[in-house]
């Protein structure tokens, strides 16, 4: 009978303790970790595309300065940005760089736009093929960024629940981390629009 | 007395399979019937039997799990988020290496797309998926010739993924569950719990009732997540003990045999295979890797 009963307690103390959320918190924060890394690899990803498209779009459509430039200038700013995993627990740096990461999505956006207006650039073989791998890039960022958005949610719902969110804030001083908002997500999502015909 | 219990296990068994597959989305997923799943009937029996078999071959001898999906319309949704829910919902390629790909096509749209596993982006890179849509596919469809266009894109997946992997010994552990290592953590954690209860109910009580007590406690660990399944696994044990404790002691004897035995059976229960001999996904995952095109 007490042999029983001593198995019964020691049971519900080891639940308890794994109730607390120590190992599921330490496991969600590692895998936010590697779902951001994820989306910063295909952002990195998109940028070093940009200088072969812009010298493709270049041989056909140099006149175009000012989008060419401002492709150019948007990829400085976005690559500019030091990306560490410092940055989830900071908003303010992430939301500098959706922004940037944004700004290069629109500027991108405008330069495969003015190729609609080229005949032999659209033809062009080199261009195809970097448009394919854009959107290509472009979709993986959406898929990645879903990941991340759908990881930091469940993140942050053990952070603030109860009983974790006391093993979060005490024993782990783990806090919220920010993610990709809905209006922003519209804007940088979007792919270029990309024609094959 | 045994059915009194049997009744709630049954209502709980069909409960969560009712509630299992539940979509968000307007555009379901359909079931993964095989290789080929042509929805919009315009494959020749023929033709889907072939690529079928030669699909088979190649999974047989790289591991690599390629699908066609042919549907009548997208109902608005894109390619893009359409195929990657479609090849994430298969599981399309093996656990692990992630080298599925899904070939995906809407008439309507006239759209179509080639998905790409994890690993599967290094060979199959979306480069290349788009040359194959271009060139082998796109001219094809032009041509209204649909069957060709599949054939062709198809062949052409299968001979530039061919050599990437080599086929492994078909995973034993078919055990399918959002988190790897958690299948068998709750399998662990349910024969535990299962045995824990086995040993508490035989102390005293008739076999079958004890029995039963070990499968519930068995089913509230599995089914529920891993901490909360443990917790919830206790209480009903210590439940079940304190509810039957009271009728304990007909029977002495340490019940050891009893023991052994209600354990097996929590792990054969867990451990049951789900293969029916069908096609079905190995685990593998998909990051958007591929490209799209339309004809």
């Amino acid at each position: 009978m007490g042999r029983v009963q001593m198995i019964l307690i020691g049971l519900l103390m080891t639940g308890s303790l794994w109730g607390c959320g120590y190992n599921d918190l330490q496991g969600l924060d590692e895998d936010t970790k590697a779902a951001w890394s994820e989306v910063v690899n295909q952002y990195q990803r998109r940028a070093d595309l940009i200088p072969n498209l812009v010298q493709t779009v270049k041989g056909y459509a140099a006149h175009e300065k000012d989008t060419l430039e401002g492709v150019v200038q948007a990829r400085a700013q976005a690559t500019g940005i030091q990306v560490t995993p410092e940055m989830l627990k900071d908003p303010a740096a992430f939301e500098q760089f959706q922004k940037a990461q944004a700004g290069l999505t629109s500027a991108l956006g405008r330069l495969i736009a003015i190729a609609e207006n080229y005949p032999n650039l659209k033809a062009d073989q080199n261009f195809r093929d970097l448009q394919s791998q854009l959107e290509g890039t472009e979709n993986r960022i959406t898929v990645a960024r879903k990941r991340y958005i759908d990881r930091v949610a469940e993140y942050n719902k053990m952070v603030r629940y109860f009983p974790t969110n006391m093993t979060a804030k005490l024993i782990l001083h783990l806090e919220e981390k920010p993610n990709f908002t809905v209006a922003d997500e519209k804007a940088v999502a979007k792919p270029p629009e990309v024609k094959f015909n | 007395m045994s059915r009194v219990w049997l009744a709630p296990a049954r209502l709980f068994v069909f409960l969560v399979m009712l509630f299992q597959p539940v979509l968000v989305s307007a555009l379901d997923v359909p079931p993964l019937t095989g290789r080929i799943v042509d929805l919009a009937h315009v494959l020749p029996a023929d033709d889907s039997d072939q690529l079928t078999a030669q699909l088979k071959v190649h999974e047989d001898k790289t591991g690599n799990q390629v699908a066609v999906l042919i549907i009548p319309s997208l109902e608005g949704e894109s390619v893009e988020e359409y195929a990657h829910r479609v090849a994430t919902t298969w599981k399309l390629g093996q656990k692990g290496t992630d080298n599925g790909v899904l070939l995906l096509i809407a008439l309507k749209e006239r759209k179509l797309r080639i998905e790409v596993g994890y690993g599967l982006e290094g060979t199959l890179t979306d480069l290349r998926s788009a040359h194959i849509i271009r060139n082998e596919i796109v001219p094809q469809f032009r041509n209204g010739d649909i069957p060709g266009g599949v054939r062709a894109g198809t062949l052409a997946i299968l001979q530039m993924i061919e050599g990437t992997y080599q086929a492994k010994e078909p995973p034993s552990d078919r055990m399918r569950s959002k988190h790897g290592t958690s299948a068998f953590q709750y399998v662990v954690i349910g024969i535990f719990v299962g045995f824990l209860a086995g040993l508490v109910l035989s102390q005293g009580l008739r076999r079958a009732r004890a029995l039963l007590g070990a499968v519930l406690t068995f089913m509230v660990a599995q089914l529920a997540s891993i901490p909360l399944g443990l917790i919830a696994a206790g209480f009903t044990a210590l439940l079940l003990w304190m509810v039957l404790g009271a009728t304990r002691g007909r029977r002495r004897g340490t019940g050891l045999d009893d023991w052994a035995w209600y354990s097996s059976r929590g792990g054969g229960w867990s451990g049951g295979s789900f293969d029916s001999g069908s096609f079905s996904g190995g685990g593998g995952d998909f990051g958007g890797g591929g490209a799209s095109g339309d004809w």
